[in-house]
């Protein structure tokens, strides 16, 4: 279904997805679409050893609230269950010292 | 009860220097009279705040570390929301977060020396080493350098 070059399929599942295998999964050679290259997730704060998840770090957190200050769901940005939570709670503080916006116009 | 906390609070643009001043020393008068001790302040200066709050679209930023207890929190937060200046404020308690993130840093430190010497190669990573190519090795994590909407 999906022409993008690069999809985040819903194979992984949780963010801790298995490396992607081979890019094209189960594909025959009918179809005339691009092996899919289904990258794989890795939680940024376990893949850089970041222990402190701060409010005070907009730097940090800053990517994981894009255009809509909306936080970004798991999902999308492969972070862990445990540094999720984590992360939340951080974007909620800073939120209310108005170091991150709630929502954009 | 000894423990730690982080007070951060947003002043009014329109403050000047001395009612800041002003502000951190009620803070240490508080503090002093319920038996706490300010072990850091740290003022940011002026910021842009990321939503306006009433009429403002600025605020000075000051940081504080107290040590202290719950009741001394508790009396300053008071204050605080009674005080026209600040715009916002935020206590949180900080020493219990630091002792887990200190206990995973040790135990990975550890983690990573027992396995080294069980592969027969000295406790600690010598610079440089261990560092994969960074080509293929930023590939997958999340960067924002693209967002499926």
């Amino acid at each position: 279904m999906n022409g993008g070059k690069r999809s985040f399929g819903s194979g992984g599942g949780g963010g801790r997805g298995k490396p992607a295998q081979g890019a094209a999964g189960a594909q025959g050679k009918d179809g005339q679409r691009r092996p899919m290259f289904r990258r794989r997730k890795v939680c940024k704060f376990c893949a850089e050893k970041i222990d402190d998840i701060n409010y005070k770090d907009t730097k940090l957190l800053m990517p994981f609230v894009p255009e809509r200050a909306k936080i970004l769901p798991r999902r999308i940005s492969g972070t862990c269950a445990m540094h999720q939570r984590k992360l939340r709670t951080a974007i909620m503080r800073a939120r209310q010292l108005a170091l991150i916006p709630y929502t954009a116009e | 009860m000894k423990r730690k906390y982080e007070l951060m609070y947003v002043v009014s643009p329109d403050a000047t220097d001395a009612q800041i001043t002003d502000l951190h020393a009620q803070v240490e008068a508080i503090a002093q009279r319920l038996g706490g001790v300010i072990e850091k302040t740290d003022n940011w200066g002026r910021r842009r705040l990321a939503y306006e709050i009433g009429p403002h679209k600025e605020g000075t930023y000051v940081l504080e570390l107290i040590e202290g207890g719950g009741e001394l929190m508790k009396e300053i937060d008071r204050r605080f929301k009674v005080t026209d200046l600040i715009i916002r404020h935020l206590v949180v308690r900080v020493d219990e977060e630091q002792t887990v993130i200190d206990r995973t840093r040790t135990k990975r430190s550890e983690t990573s020396r027992r396995r080294r010497i069980a592969r027969g190669l000295p406790p600690d990573r010598a610079p440089g080493e261990g560092q994969r190519e960074i080509d293929d090795d930023r590939d997958d994590r999340f960067d924002m350098t693209e967002v499926e909407r």
